[in-house]
């Protein structure tokens, strides 16, 4: 489920420090951590670990060889931080998430906003595959979707879940499944568990 | 040239909307052979080709007025059916200047600019006789205009139009008018890169027709505008088919049945051109949306029994992606009577003057 056809379906990849960046910020959504990932991470940071900022976001994690990490509830805390950064972030910065999708995605649009462009972003998805869904309908947000067809939580049509994602909205499309012929739904399964 | 308007008719509700003779023989068809792929295929956008909708750079016909009023009605319902990214005003201005000096070339009779200069500053005069509008106005100064340049020109044009900034070497979707689109949506879409924009349609991209088709976008020169047909099937003459509102219409696709096809399943083809910008250096792309009925196609013998072909032949990916699955056997049902199987001329003319 982490390729499709659709080629608007982002890709991800393992995180990798940029040597020759100024700085560097790694986000890191707690809960999709499995047991070593702390120290994987702090193997593959380790050349950069001068200039590294950690955010650990969720549990309160010790992490060894991640610098001094700062500790955030949630990921509502890691926009909030990004807007207000006191510090300026600039084109040699670099930043680096992993979680997620729908925790990938609210980063990395907080992180447009305050300047990083796609070229200083890596994104490495994490943990469960449930996605944010959009509503072509109601424009509403569904959110931890792991179903194919979902009630939207704005309208509560029954929405198709489909591949085709939006990097501005940081979510996928939702499709009222049942349009052309109402109350036919087919079987709800979990498919992005 | 003069028009005969039609404004009274409908696209939505009660469908009045219908195709006088002379709009039948005009229009756009898009299939020279009896089979359809994707293909790249893109060519300059000259006054001239097999229908007479190509002869002015932006056609204006007999539907003008009415299509006018029912992008009014959807906007009323949706307003974000106009978008547009804020870096995009110098984009605005170029494609309010590039719709009023073609309308007023071209038509005369009915659209008249007068401009008492050529740059930023200049006090213009845009008279629109169809819908009665006449507005001075400084160009390059918003707030001399009701709304924004791209919503105020749009809106007196018929079909969709999107502009697409390019940078990185890409083309990016950052402004759209779109109220009569073949089920994408803008407010999903904007800002997307044109892999993007493109992700879901089947096929294509395995073949590299959008790599291939970027490339030559991005090399578009001004003043040297290209165009394409595309096309998709439509039940009822309904030009807002947008996925925002898929609920209101997607029923009507589980309405066709063999005996009502002629007059419910029309063909829609869109003529898209390709503008370069001057000043933003943007891509202007309006898709100009055409609807004909099976009834009215069928009219003219080449056209019914080629569209027959083209339909039964359709790879399975294309039928499910342009939504024609659940109404496509009664279609062809429809149209097999209008198919004697003798060999069709290659073209898209449709090879009579007059409609049987």
């Amino acid at each position: 489920m982490l390729h499709s056809d659709i080629k608007s379906r982002p890709t991800y990849r393992a995180l990798e420090p940029d040597l020759a960046a100024a700085g560097h910020l790694l986000v890191i959504e707690a809960a999709t951590l499995q047991p070593g990932g702390l120290a994987g991470l702090a193997d593959a940071f380790a050349p950069v670990v001068a200039n590294l900022h950690t955010w650990l976001v969720g549990e309160a994690l010790a992490a060894p060889g991640l610098g001094k990490p700062w500790h955030l509830p949630a990921v509502a805390d890691v926009v909030d931080a990004l807007a207000c950064a006191t510090r300026g972030y600039g084109i040699g910065d670099r930043l680096y998430v992993q979680g997620t999708e729908p925790f990938l995605w609210s980063v990395a649009t907080a992180a447009a906003i305050v300047g990083f462009g796609p070229g200083q972003l890596q994104l490495c998805h994490a943990g469960s595959l449930q996605r944010r869904v959009w509503c072509t309908h109601c424009h509403g947000v569904t959110e931890q979707v792991t179903t194919n067809v979902v009630p939207c939580a704005g309208c509560g049509r029954h929405l198709l879940v489909r591949d085709h994602f939006s990097r501005r909205l940081g979510a996928f499309m939702g499709v009222m499944v049942d349009a052309e012929a109402p109350g036919e739904i087919p079987a709800i399964e979990e498919v992005f568990a | 040239m003069s028009i005969a308007f039609k404004p009274e008719e409908t696209f939505r509700g009660d469908y009045s909307y219908r195709n006088s003779d002379a709009a039948i023989l005009r229009f756009p068809f898009p299939f020279p052979e009896d089979k359809y792929m994707y293909s790249v295929n893109i060519e300059p956008h000259v006054r001239s080709g097999p229908s007479d909708v190509f002869i002015r750079p932006f056609d204006v016909d007999e539907h003008y007025i009415a299509e006018c009023r029912d992008r009014a009605i959807t906007l009323e319902r949706d307003p974000g059916r106009c978008q547009v990214l804020p870096h995009m005003m110098l984009a605005q201005w170029d494609t309010l200047e590039l719709l009023m000096e073609n309308l007023s070339a071209d038509y005369p009779e009915h659209f008249s600019l007068t401009k008492e200069g050529d740059d930023f500053g200049s006090r213009w005069t845009w008279t629109n006789r169809p819908l009665g509008i006449e507005q001075s106005f400084i160009f390059g100064d918003a707030a001399t205009l009701p709304c924004e340049p791209f919503e105020y020109i749009t809106r007196q044009a018929q079909g969709d139009f999107a502009i697409c900034d390019q940078r990185d070497d890409n083309l990016y979707m950052d402004a759209g008018m779109v109220t009569s689109q073949a089920d994408w949506s803008l407010e999903f879409d904007v800002g997307m890169s044109f892999m993007e924009w493109h992700g879901p349609v089947p096929l294509a991209h395995q073949t590299g027709v959008f790599e291939r088709a970027l490339k030559y976008l991005l090399m578009l020169r001004l003043g040297q505008p290209v165009r394409r047909l595309n096309w998709t099937m439509t039940i009822n003459p309904r030009l807002d088919t947008s996925p925002e509102s898929f609920p209101e219409w997607g029923t009507d696709r589980a309405s066709v049945t063999p005996d009502n096809a002629g007059s419910k399943v029309h063909l829609r083809v869109e003529l898209q051109t390709l503008w370069r910008l001057p000043r933003s250096n943007a891509i202007l792309f309006p898709i100009r949306c055409y609807l004909a009925s099976l009834d009215d196609l069928a009219r003219v013998p080449k056209w019914g029994a080629r569209l027959h072909r083209v339909l039964s032949s359709l790879p399975p990916q294309l039928v499910e992606y342009k939504g024609l699955t659940r109404y496509l056997p009664a279609a062809l049902a429809w149209l097999s009577r209008h198919d004697d199987g003798a060999e069709l001329p290659i073209g898209t003319e449709a090879g009579v003057d007059t409609l049987t």
